[in-house]
């Protein structure tokens, strides 16, 4: 498939030689005949422009309608759909009206290319022409504008009180989720002071909905239910991007950022859809932050309902696999932490030693 | 380099319009290199404009190389990067961090701000206003070497060892606040925000200088509906700066007590490198606010001048009016307003509330409408012309079709909810770099092919120009069109390798086209360079109007001395265009021509102003 | 290479100007600085706004500097008018003495940021004190600059040159940093 290049090249071949043909480069080093204009110069010039409108919209069109299916991500979300739909209106928009002020524009430098016979006309301003050239484009953008502005406020509006809620947190150069836990639905408090090689949300233990949250290294969501995403960022920025769900959110140091979305194909749908037995959907880093940014890639799994609450049972809380940090929890909740973080109460006595020592 | 161009000034003896003596026994030292003569100050930033363009668009290259070949092996680049090369040959990847953020910085600011507007302003802005030099030639110089001063800055750090700076173009914090987090943020971005606050200070004394000098020093009869749009350009250029850039001065300086005092303006909650930093309550967004309210307006400040430069060669080679004058200087106007309030459009995914998002959508889309305005004009100035492809012509038409091409892409880009999906993918970078990067480059290199043979009193090769010009137009083309599709499929920006995703895998063929098309556009502009350093020595002596233009200019010598005009300065009669009028003999009549000598193609109402044009002689004898 | 032509250039009849380039020149520095300041004080609100903004009394030397640079103004003012009126020998008293208030003002500032150490407002810590320093900061670093330029003009008064331009430009822009002192002391004090 190098055939781009080639066309490339033959096409830079092309107007070499043209040039090269006709023209007498010599002439520069030789010293040149003293011809002041060369009408016939200005002809290829007006042929080249036309040539280059002429190739450059057959190749713009010809590639676009052949090739598109290779860059069009496939979208997999209830807004996604709505601002693809945006986003080919106004395709479809500005594609007319590139292609007409293209060719105009194209066509005008080669009918109008010098000509002794000829006297330009003097036209130096028309108000009519002007009004309508400024109020035609205004209306078709309000249009575009109005429509954005309505889908906008919806993707920003609150998210729902029953949405599944998810963390998302990125480092240098990974991303970790953390979610809320079976138990309370709610997510621990967290303190970037309590961060510590294996406190990696800086969980804040004194907060009792922080007992059962957990710690996941794959993007788990279910299909049809809508997902708040909770964003922040450790170090430097990131941004979260999926592409097939058509979310973006800078993960910023300090704040909490957060995206709502509703996915609407599970992995194993968009697998068949594609014909692609292999497809996983993934979750990319888009803010520059440091020597792995462009790998900062985090799996993302769509699960049916029943999947999810499967997967869900089988995740353990981050205090259960980390029981020394029972000692940050503070004793009158300590019973209560442990039945959340499901950490077997018969451990209770070999976690408090633990602890005193 | 400006040497070359030697100005005879032993015998001139020179009196201001205001009074301070100025020193003309000019050794070498004051006639080239602390010269106070606009002319040779805006040769020296043409010349470090251009070292600067080759400097960035091999930089470019260099990047080019990792996205369209990353299989190859490049260690014979070895004697020049390095240790930036591990041992199979393939560039480190914080290194291709520090060459995108090196190239963005050189391209915007040092290239098509100083290259560009530094050289055009100076050069231009007396000679078509009709006035012996800038206001102060002191402080033009001093804005030369400030600019001379900040590129030595930039230049060394590029050498060091940690690297120059690493965050993108845009400095970020934290990134670029801490050099745990990316060596370049270490001494390197330290550099670049010395070489920042010089080029402040540079940009500051030249916009004061320009707007000063369209203000209080036009000739007689020079009125602004006289003005040429280049002047008009360059005015509300100068005006766009002096109110940007000391917000990133600010915005600069913040990040300089951040880094090094250790205050936080713009660091909160982090934890790098195994430890927890003491800063709490900052905000990073902050930053961002106070860079974009410079950097949306510098993108306009990067675009007006080539509008300008174009407008003035598109006029006089397609031998007609400049389509709508009014509208032309009304649109730049209302968009140098606009620029100001739809910085917010870069920051739509940062969290931001919701509703000011909704505003800068509005405000953005608005902004479109005088862009779209300009491009009319543009087109409808062609129709019905005598259109002459001289190579700046050549590339005025290429100004137009990228200004279209890119402006189109600010549509998607300004509706909020479509952005979600492209910002910061290649969508954005071949936005921009269509609509401003492409679109100024090929103003500039316009300007350049036009004005040469007023700048060194020679012609440039036409075929040449030609050569140059095709190569570049479909280059450019074929280097930034197929981002779109790239961007679409959502690859982001400055990655290194697209090979980590199963998603962004599939762009060999198109990165390598892009690459390849890279290689030959940059290998192109030597056909340039040539052309360039050749006729300063070897070409064609010029006419005195080489292209039969009306502006004031054309009437000063063929190598006008410091003063611009020997004996008086012309009086201005007409407005810059009156190509092709009918009933005239010859299709240009230039400004100083007064209506009393042209009777046969005036119109009505300035037939009107021929009792004016004698009482206003009379006066000012 | 030698072929510029030489000529002589014929004076040119002043042109009525619209204003002197320098003093307009002036006016547009002056412009940036106030930018400048408005980027600060916008950073300043937008940052307060969000929160954990550690509240502090503005210290009283600010108010007695505050009136210090009226009466600064006051003799700027006087030495403008006495070289208006060609009154050559009271300019440099006037001017002397602006600058003693001058360095006074400079000092109370000092003064004012050791009460804020005092009441332990570190340039490093909140933003709301960090801040406080900067603004202040650089508003007397532009007030160093005007200093400066008084020096040149009362270097100039001694060796009894009066150039009315300089000194009229001088006075502008001893104005404006008054003027600008007094809207961050208001915005300041109003804005804690
Ligand atoms: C038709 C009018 C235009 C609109 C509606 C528009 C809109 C936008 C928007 C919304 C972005 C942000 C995209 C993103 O980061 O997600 C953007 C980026 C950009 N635009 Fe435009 N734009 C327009 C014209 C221009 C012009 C005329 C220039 C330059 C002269 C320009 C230069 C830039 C640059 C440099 C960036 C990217 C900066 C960066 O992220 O590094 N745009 N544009
Ligand atoms: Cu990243
Ligand atoms: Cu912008």
């Amino acid at each position: 498939m190098n055939w781009i290049i080639w066309l490339g090249a033959v096409l830079v071949l092309v107007i070499l030689y043209m040039i090269f043909k006709i023209g007498n480069l010599v002439g520069l080093v030789k010293g040149k005949k003293d011809e002041e204009f060369s009408i016939s110069w200005n002809n290829i010039n007006a042929y080249l422009f036309m040539a280059f409108m002429v190739f450059g919209l057959i190749g713009f069109f010809w590639y676009s309608f052949a090739y598109f299916s290779d860059y069009d991500p496939p979208v997999a979300s209830i807004h996604g759909k709505i601002t693809d739909d945006l986003f080919w209106l106004t395709m479809w928009v500005t594609v007319i009206a590139f292609t007409l002020i293209f060719i105009v524009m194209f066509w005008f430098t080669f009918a109008y290319r010098y000509d002794k016979s000829r006297k330009a006309v003097f036209f130096a301003d028309n108000t009519k022409l002007e009004l309508v050239w400024t109020v035609v484009p205004a209306i078709v953008l309000a249009l575009l504008i109005l429509k954005g502005l309505s889908v906008w406020s919806d993707i920003t509006s609150p998210a729902s009180k029953d949405a599944v809620v998810v963390e998302m947190v990125g480092q240098q150069f990974l991303w970790m989720a953390r979610y809320p836990g079976t138990k309370d639905k709610e997510l621990g408090h967290h303190n970037y002071k309590l961060i510590d090689a294996s406190n990696e949300f800086g969980l804040d233990l004194t907060d009792k909905n922080s007992f059962d949250d957990f710690k996941s290294l794959e993007l788990h969501i279910p299909v049809n239910k809508e997902i708040l995403m909770k964003i922040r960022a450790k170090d430097v920025l990131h941004s979260v991007f999926l592409p097939h769900f058509r979310v973006k959110m800078d993960a910023v140091p300090g704040v909490q950022t957060h995206f709502k979305f509703t996915a609407t194909k599970t992995t194993a749908e968009m697998r068949e859809e594609l014909n692609n037995p292999k497809f996983n959907y993934e979750m990319a880093c888009t803010e520059v932050c440091g020597r792995g940014h462009f790998s900062m890639k985090f799996p993302v799994v769509v699960d049916t309902e029943e999947d999810y609450n499967k997967w869900l049972a089988s995740q353990q809380s981050w205090l259960s696999q980390n029981p020394e940090y029972m000692k940050y929890v503070p004793a009158e909740l300590k019973e209560a932490a442990m039945i959340k973080a499901g950490i077997p109460l018969d451990n209770a006595v070999t976690v408090q030693t633990a602890a005193i020592k | 380099m400006a040497t070359l161009d030697v100005h005879h000034q032993t015998e001139i003896q020179h009196h201001d319009d205001h009074g301070h003596d100025h020193e003309h026994h000019g050794n070498f030292w004051t006639t080239y290199i602390f010269s106070e003569d606009h002319k040779v100050i805006a040769k020296q930033f043409l010349l470090t404009g251009m070292a600067w363009a080759l400097i960035g668009g091999v930089l470019s290259v260099l990047f080019r190389l990792q996205l369209g070949f990353p299989e190859a092996n490049l260690s014979w680049l070895k004697p020049i990067l390095g240790g930036w090369l591990d041992s199979n040959g393939k560039i480190d990847p914080e290194f291709y961090l520090a060459l995108v953020t090196m190239h963005g910085t050189i391209m915007v600011f040092f290239v098509l701000t100083a290259g560009l507007s530094g050289t055009f302003s100076n050069f231009l802005i007396p000679l078509q206003i009709g006035a012996r030099d800038m206001a102060s030639g002191f402080m033009n110089m001093l804005s030369y070497w400030f600019f001379f001063l900040s590129s030595a800055v930039m230049f060394v750090s590029l050498f060091i060892s940690t690297g120059p700076a690493a965050g993108g173009w845009v400095i970020y914090p934290p990134l670029s606040a801490l050099p745990q987090a990316i060596p370049g943020s270490g001494l390197g971005m330290t550099m670049w925000l010395v070489s920042m606050a010089l080029f402040i200070v540079s940009s500051l004394l030249g916009s004061i200088n320009y707007i000063t000098t369209v203000i209080n020093m036009r000739t007689v009869g020079m009125s602004f509906s006289k003005l040429p749009l280049t002047i008009w350009a360059f005015f509300l250029t100068a005006v766009i700066g002096i109110l940007s850039f000391p917000v990133l001065f600010s915005a600069a300086l913040l990040l300089i007590f951040d880094r090094s005092f250790g205050t936080s303006f713009y660091l909160s909650d982090i934890y790098i490198a195994g430890e927890a930093l003491p800063n709490q309550g900052g905000s990073p967004i902050l930053f961002q606010h106070l860079f974009w309210f410079l950097g949306h307006p510098e993108v306009y400040i990067v675009l007006l001048p080539a509008l300008g430069i174009t407008s003035e060669i598109i006029a006089t080679n397609s031998r007609k009016p400049i389509f709508g004058y009014k509208a032309m200087v009304g649109s730049m106007l209302f968009i140098a307003i606009l620029s100001f309030v739809v910085w917010a459009h870069h920051m739509f995914v940062t969290g931001m509330n919701p509703f000011l998002g909704s505003v800068f959508t509005l405000l953005t889309l608005i902004i479109a409408v005088p862009s779209a305005v300009k491009i009319f004009n543009y087109v409808t100035t062609l129709w019905q012309g005598n259109i002459r492809f001289t190579p700046a012509m050549l590339f005025s038409i290429g100004l137009v079709s990228f200004f279209l091409t890119g402006g189109i892409t600010g549509i998607f880009l300004g509706n909020s909810a479509v952005d979600i999906q492209l910002h910061d993918t290649y969508f954005v970078v071949a936005h921009f770099h269509l609509v401003m990067g492409s679109a100024s480059f090929f103003g500039m290199m316009a300007g350049v092919y036009h004005w040469f043979p007023k700048m060194f009193g020679r012609m440039m090769d036409e075929k040449l120009g030609y050569l140059h010009f095709w190569l570049t137009f479909v280059g450019v083309y074929l280097v930034f069109f197929p981002m779109h599709y790239i961007g679409i499929a959502g690859f982001p920006r400055r990655y290194y390798s697209w090979t980590a995703f199963e998603t962004f895998s599939g762009f060999a063929d198109l990165n390598m086209l892009v690459s390849v098309a890279a290689i030959i556009t940059l290998a192109a502009q030597f056909v340039f360079l040539f052309n360039f350093i050749y006729n300063i020595f070897r070409g064609k002596h010029a006419p005195a109007n080489p292209w039969n233009a009306t502006t004031l200019e054309w009437t000063t010598p063929r190598l006008p001395g410091h003063g611009n005009w020997p004996g008086e300065i012309p009086t201005v009669y007409r407005w810059p265009y009156d190509y092709s009028k009918p009933g005239s003999k010859e299709d240009f009549i230039p400004q100083h021509i007064p209506f009393s000598e042209t009777p046969e193609s005036n119109l009505p109402s300035e037939n009107d102003q021929i009792k004016l044009e004698l009482g206003g002689v009379g006066t000012k004898h | 290479m030698n072929e510029a032509i030489d000529f002589k250039i014929v004076e040119e009849p002043k042109k009525p100007l619209a204003m002197n380039p320098k003093k307009f020149g002036m006016w547009l520095f002056m412009a940036s600085i106030f930018i400048l300041f408005m980027a600060f004080t916008s950073a300043y609100i937008v940052r307060r706004a969000e929160g954990n903004w550690q509240l502090f009394e503005l210290p009283k030397q600010f108010l007695f500097s505050t009136v210090v640079i009226v009466l600064s103004s006051v003799t700027m003012q006087l030495t403008y008018w006495s070289v208006k009126k060609e009154l050559t020998q009271r300019v440099k008293p006037m001017i002397l003495i602006t600058f003693i208030l001058g360095i006074v003002f400079l000092f109370l500032q000092w003064l004012g940021w050791e009460e804020m150490v005092g009441q332990s407002v570190h340039l490093v810590g909140n933003p709301s004190g960090s801040f406080l320093y900067i603004i202040t900061g650089l508003h007397g670093a532009h007030i160093i600059s005007a200093i400066a330029f008084l020096l040149i003009v009362l270097h100039k008064a001694f060796q009894n040159k009066f150039d009315s331009v300089q000194i009229e430009i001088c006075t502008t822009y001893w104005h404006f940093l008054g003027v600008l002192w007094l809207y961050l002391f208001v915005f300041l004090t109003l804005l804690r």
